[in-house]
């Protein structure tokens, strides 16, 4: 395809004109609320799909444990102890427990407990050594399938009645020799939780809202990105749009406006929408468990939330627009941002590194340091420097990206659509012409 | 008074892939009056469309100069945009806007002071017979009503230099007919009109003067009767042919 020869005199187009930027932001919005792509991907999906996804997988989760609970254990037995009746009637009254009288030989029991037809058997034996002196006691071995769930609930059971017993069993003989309890019985283990349940919950969200909103920002963005440059080109307003007097700033502005727009938008509506989800979807969840959470964000986080909304939108909005520059059409828009998508998402990855907290260093790598500044203001543990650093670095990424947006765009072939190539095959050309030029 | 549209010597080359050094237009000049229609007539590749996308600032002249009412095009392309209106065959309309609020964008980025945009579109409106439609969105509009937004569009801030861009391309012989009318109308308001094409009879009709292009140069440009006289043959047809022919014969001697 055509490209110039050389780099033409440059032609003079003024600055930015707010007016225009205004009037191209406008027109941006109006068009995007009436795509469906747009619409679904920016505005639907992050109101819906988090909330929805994580309802549908707790219940799925409760579903399938209550399943578990419900179903009774197979269990084979080798050898009943004789000298304990009461554990065997123990075990076999239990509701939950079936003793399979027809499995009998130990491999018998091993093939079944693979084939799933049986959860478990137990063995019970007279013990070696020392233990073995003691009068009435015995070792017992299960043998069960770690990797069927119904296996796992089999073993837990018969453990929990065998533990249970032994308890009892300790107890009755010891006071029998006149020997209370609270004698050998000398140290006790108890737990006490500092954190309330307002701290709790914020340690929740702080894990999981910083990964669903960048995921969200991204995804707000995307579309948006590829239909501000692709969508106009493959829809033939390209050149309706550069035959107007608005200037190129202006038309760079005005998208980069509406698609940070969206990105912001996306992020702040997830984050509402999961606030309002996630107190009757994991409240029951943890209450379960014994434990009763809050899910409320700190009042001082709501600042550093709409500032890293910003931030990262506008981040987001300035890389995606700045590979979407040289997409022809849609599908090529969507190739050309993908690996730029994959890449702000890896630093989610940084949220999982138990314990770790942002750093000066830290809040030097564009998004790494929002998502964190993110979680520390959620478990309201923020450090103003970090925080500051953060602020710096990714005003100073976003400038840095758009000032290589704002080079590409001297290229004529570029804004008019006809270089075939991305944004690292222009670099390359330019930079390889320049070398020859000096 | 100086002519409102001047091209002179204007040249674009390009770098193409597989052909090298390509001169799409060689330096070329010309010159447009107020109330008249200037067509570039020419064969597909000839360099009409490169010719009018510089004078429409999209693309950047290599050599020559351009002015349009006295606005440079490589150094004042906002002002020249500002007073000329661009229509062609690959400019289309949003399709998620309705033809009123297509008017009104283009009327509000084109300059148009904010007071007089409603009434300058509802004249808009009622003059192009859109009035039926105007609140429709443009994806929903048949082949014609999309035609007369666009021109509605194209006018939306009342330029006084118009390009048209083989407008023609694609429509039916009713709508390519409507067309024709339009630019005519806008020639007798007085505006100055650049119209290329490659269909004879379009030209024949409408130009006041033509300029019969190929292979990036201009070979022949004046009024048709002019042309016939200088090359005694009657139909454009024919008088194109003449002069393609002989440039190419001088070009290979």
């Amino acid at each position: 395809m055509n490209r110039p020869v050389a780099s033409p005199p440059a032609q003079r187009e003024s600055g930015l004109n707010w007016r225009q930027v205004g009037i191209l932001y406008r027109r941006e919005f109006r068009a995007a609320l009436r795509e469906k792509t747009i619409l679904f991907n920016s505005i639907l999906i992050p109101i819906f799909l988090y909330p929805f996804l994580l309802w549908a997988a707790f219940t799925g989760m409760m579903f399938v444990m209550g399943q578990t609970e419900t179903l009774a254990s197979r269990v084979a037995v080798g050898q009943w102890p004789e000298q304990h009746p009461r554990l065997r009637h123990q075990i076999e009254r239990h509701k939950q427990i079936e003793i399979a009288r027809a499995v009998v030989g130990e491999a018998d029991a091993s093939e079944a407990i693979r084939r799933g037809e049986l959860d478990a058997r137990i063995d019970f034996r007279h013990p070696d050594g020392k233990a073995g002196e003691m009068p009435g006691n015995f070792a017992a071995s299960i043998t069960f399938d770690q990797s069927k769930d119904r296996s796992v609930a089999a073993r837990e059971r018969i453990q929990e009645i065998i533990e249970d017993y032994r308890t009892t069993w300790v107890e009755r003989e010891t006071m029998a020799r006149g020997i209370h309890p609270a004698r050998w019985q000398t140290f006790t283990l108890d737990f006490q939780n500092l954190a309330s349940e307002s701290e709790m919950g914020a340690f929740v969200l702080g894990l999981m809202l910083p990964i669903i909103f960048v995921v969200m920002v991204a995804v707000g963005c995307f579309y948006p990105a590829v239909d501000a440059v692709a969508g106009e080109r493959e829809r033939g307003t390209w050149e309706t749009l550069m035959s107007t007097s608005a200037t190129r700033p202006s038309v760079v502005a005005g998208k980069y406006l509406y698609v940070a727009t969206m990105g912001g938008l996306a992020g702040a509506l997830n984050v509402v929408a999961v606030l309002l989800t996630v107190k009757p979807v994991f409240a029951p969840l943890f209450e379960e468990a014994g434990r009763s959470l809050k899910f409320s964000l700190p009042l001082s986080s709501v600042p550093i939330l709409m500032l890293a909304a910003v931030l990262l939108a506008g981040f987001v909005a300035a890389g995606m627009m700045l590979f979407a520059t040289f997409a022809r059409t849609f599908k090529e828009g969507q190739s050309m941002i993908t690996p730029f998508y994959m890449l702000i998402l890896l630093p989610v990855v940084f949220l999982q590194v138990p314990g770790l907290k942002l750093t000066a260093a830290l809040a030097l790598i564009p998004v790494v340091n929002i998502t964190l500044m993110l979680r520390e203001s959620i478990s309201g543990d923020l450090q103003w420097l970090p925080m500051l650093v953060t602020l710096i670095a990714s005003a100073g990424a976003i400038l840095l990206i758009l000032r290589l947006a704002a080079f590409v765009l001297k290229f004529e072939d570029v804004v008019s659509g006809t270089f075939q190539g991305s944004l690292f095959k222009l670099l390359r050309l330019r930079l390889r012409k320049t070398s020859r030029g000096t | 008074m100086n002519p409102p549209v001047i091209v002179n010597q204007l040249t674009k080359t390009f770098y193409d892939d597989s052909r090298g050094e390509v001169v799409a237009v060689n330096q070329i000049s010309f010159a447009c009056q107020a109330g008249q229609i200037f067509g570039l007539l020419g064969a597909n590749g000839a360099g009409k469309t490169t010719t009018l996308r510089m004078l429409a600032t999209i693309l950047k002249p290599t050599g020559g100069t351009a002015t349009l009412m006295g606005f440079d095009v490589s150094h004042q392309p906002e002002e020249v945009r500002r007073h000329l209106g661009f229509s062609s065959a690959t400019t289309a309309l949003y399709p998620r806007l309705t033809a009123r609020e297509t008017l009104e964008f283009f009327a509000r980025i084109n300059g148009c002071p904010p007071a007089t945009v409603n009434e300058r579109v509802n004249a808009l409106i009622s003059r192009f017979g859109i009035r039926d439609y105007a609140d429709a969105r443009v994806d929903r509009l048949s082949q014609g009503m999309k035609q007369k937004v666009a021109i509605a569009r194209t006018v939306a801030h009342d330029p006084p230099v118009l390009i048209f861009d083989e407008p023609t391309v694609g429509l039916d012989v009713l709508n390519a007919l409507e067309m024709q009318k339009v630019i005519a109308g806008f020639r007798d308001e007085g505006k100055t009109i650049l119209f290329s094409t490659h269909i004879m009879s379009e030209a024949e009709k409408l130009c006041d003067r033509i300029a019969i292009v190929d292979q990036g140069r201009i070979h022949a440009c004046d009024t048709l009767a002019n042309l016939r006289l200088a090359t005694g043959l009657r139909y454009l047809e024919d008088i194109f042919v003449h002069y393609i022919e002989r440039a190419r014969t001088t070009e290979t001697r």
